[in-house]
């Protein structure tokens, strides 16, 4: 309303006096703004929500598992349509990095913009949990993609849970509580992972990409690719023509039960691949990044790339989208 | 011979492809740089890669095939540089530039649009220093057709086109039309710049259009010579870029070979480097021979 007074009378105002009184009312609405939303976020945290960041959204989801009602997550990197290895920061990010209380990231190098923007925010009040120093890795371990190690994201939950107690002790069941759920369903997880190994172990496998490296060996897949080639699709650079030779005797000589196809790092070279595989009747799993959303948690999406790994292996079912 | 054709050199279908393309590509980069030099416009055919590189991170964005991007973004930018007056000499350095700086602009924008839409990892290895060992077979066709369309191009334009490179005022005095003589090669440049870009980027398509035709003027004395040497030494600089490129797979005991941009821009320089001390030899020569100051050696006999 004062706005509008303002713009009614300009006619009539000296220019200078209309000037001022602009400057006053805009910097009156940004004072207002900015005592709102201080308001807002001390609520938010006196109600007893927990701000907290998952570079990734397979650990974000985490924290909300555990977390309940009593988090408010958000992920970073969540679009399955776009490859996270050459993701950039926007200003969105670098503010909810800044106002997080709990933060967990891969690390790994996977993720190392988070770095960058926790130390241009610094807080004391801030938990900051890398998975990388979490399993005591290496600065530069091959293969970065550390959720995929079925036995990651207990520990991960733990830590979690760990830290949120530490800030809202009053909650301490609750986060306790769906801990035990966590768990109980890892368990389950972990099962299914144990009989597909004993059905299937030693079965020869073809990747683009080293994503679910870990998943395969847990679930005792032979990768028949050569490193060499998965790590230079994973950094964009292109595969010799040696490798590339190699990967296609792969399919046409039919010496891979199952082609496993990260749908979020594509190139010209992954594409004509896919379409070998196909031609050569070698079925495709669809690998991902991160979590496909909506509709997964991070169980259901292992079990379903376990699932799809096992319609591939039995009825030579290509899964292109889980 | 062994050491040179590593096993699987020619059964490998990407080398292949790699080799067909980048003759063709040669052939035409060389004979349109030939003109470029000539006509001093080596800086403006360095501007079109620029926006020949916008092209193609757009034809990224829009998901199709980079030679369209490439292509489309090198016409784009020679309309532009015509029209804010690149034919003319003076100026021309600063139309060419504001040009080249619009485009990386852009360059910039568009891949960082790609990571945020698409799953496509490399995009920008692939528009700024070229994938040739990924092209798929399928672009063979499209190339060697532009191919031609730009050879027969420069054929038909070939007599104006050279005197207007040679001297302006002379083409101006027999009523050539210098203008859309200057266009129509625009054109062909921003293709032929277009097609070397997928095979060493577009960054590095310079090194093909330039290089060559630099080293050929430096010791021909002919026309039709000029341009078959510098065809010459453009296909020995991709092929052998491309086969060792292939080589270095075995170089090392890691398997890590090395890019074929790199060794086809190390042989362009090579060949340069070799072609000035062979040009410096015999320029002193011939002017001992012509005994005449006035006119500088290169040009004898050309129009």
């Amino acid at each position: 309303m004062v706005l509008g007074n303002s713009l009614v009378g300009a006619g009539r105002q000296s220019s200078a006096r209309f000037l001022r009184r602009m400057v006053l009312t805009a910097s009156a609405l940004v004072l207002t703004g900015v005592t709102l939303s201080g308001c807002n976020s001390m609520s938010a945290s006196s109600a007893g929500v927990v701000r907290a960041v998952g570079a990734e959204n397979e650990y974000a989801n985490v924290i909300s598992q555990i977390g309940g009602k009593y988090v408010d997550v958000s992920a970073i990197m969540s679009n399955p349509n776009t490859d996270p290895h050459s993701f950039e920061v926007s200003t969105s990010v670098a503010q909810s990095v800044a106002s997080a209380q709990l933060i967990v990231q891969n690390g790994a190098g996977y993720d190392s913009f988070m770095e960058q923007l926790e130390s241009a925010t610094p807080s004391k009040s801030r938990d900051v949990l890398s998975v990388q120093s979490l399993l005591g890795l290496s600065n530069d371990p091959k293969n970065p993609h550390l959720w995929y190690k079925p036995t990651v994201m207990p520990l991960v939950a733990r830590d979690v849970e760990r830290d949120l107690i530490r800030l809202q002790p009053r909650r301490a069941k609750y986060f306790q509580r769906r801990l035990q759920t966590f768990d109980a369903s890892m368990t389950s997880l972990d099962a299914d992972i144990s009989s597909f190994r004993a059905k299937f172990s030693g079965v020869k496998v073809a990747t683009t990409e080293p994503v679910a490296d870990y998943l395969l060996a847990a679930l005792g897949l032979d990768n028949a690719t050569p490193f060499r080639f998965q790590a230079d699709v994973m950094n964009g650079i292109d595969p010799s023509p040696e490798d590339i030779a190699y990967q296609q005797g792969l399919f046409s000589h039919h010496r891979v039960k199952v082609f496993c196809y990260n749908s979020q790092v594509s190139s010209p070279v992954t594409s004509a691949l896919l379409s070998l595989a196909e031609k050569s009747g070698v079925p495709v799993v669809a690998l991902y990044e991160t979590m496909p959303v909506p509709g997964y948690d991070y169980q259901s999406w292992m079990s379903a790339e376990i699932s799809a790994l096992t319609k591939a292996i039995e009825h030579k079912t290509s899964t292109v989208r889980i | 011979m062994h050491w040179i054709f590593e096993p699987g050199l020619f059964s490998n279908d990407s080398v292949r492809t790699a080799l067909l393309l980048g003759a063709m590509v040669s052939v035409v980069s060389a004979t349109v740089g030939v003109f470029t030099v000539l006509r001093g416009q080596s800086f403006a055919g360095h501007a079109l890669t620029d926006v020949a590189t916008a092209g193609g991170a757009a034809a990224s964005l829009a998901a199709v095939s980079p030679l369209v991007g490439f292509i489309g973004g090198g016409i784009v930018g020679a309309g532009a540089m015509d029209a804010i007056g690149v034919q003319r000499v003076k100026g021309r350095d600063i139309a060419t530039g504001v040009v080249l700086g619009a485009a990386m602009g852009l360059t910039a924008l568009f891949l960082y649009l790609v990571t945020l839409q698409s799953a496509t990892t490399g995009a920008t290895q692939l528009i700024l220093f070229g994938s040739v060992f990924t092209v798929a077979p399928s672009t063979l066709p499209e190339v060697a057709m532009l191919s031609v369309v730009v050879l027969v191009g420069l054929v038909l334009i070939r007599r104006p086109l050279l005197l207007s490179s040679i001297s302006v005022e002379l083409a101006a005095a027999r009523g050539i039309r210098l203008r859309a003589t200057g266009v129509a090669f625009m054109v062909m440049l921003a293709v032929a710049v277009g097609l070397s870009a997928i095979v060493i980027g577009s960054i590095l398509s310079t090194a093909l259009l330039i290089g060559p035709p630099a080293s050929t003027l430096k010791v021909a004395s002919r026309f039709m010579w000029a341009v078959s040497l510098a065809c010459v030494l453009g296909v020995v600089a991709t092929g052998l870029g491309i086969v060792l490129a292939y080589d270095s797979y075995y170089w090392f005991p890691s398997h890590r070979g090395l890019p074929v941009s790199f060794f086809v821009v190390s042989i362009v320089v090579i060949e340069f480097a070799l072609a000035s001390l062979v040009g410096r030899r015999k320029l002193a020569r011939a002017v001992v021979v012509q005994h005449d100051p006035t006119k500088a050696p290169e040009q004898v006999g050309w129009v």
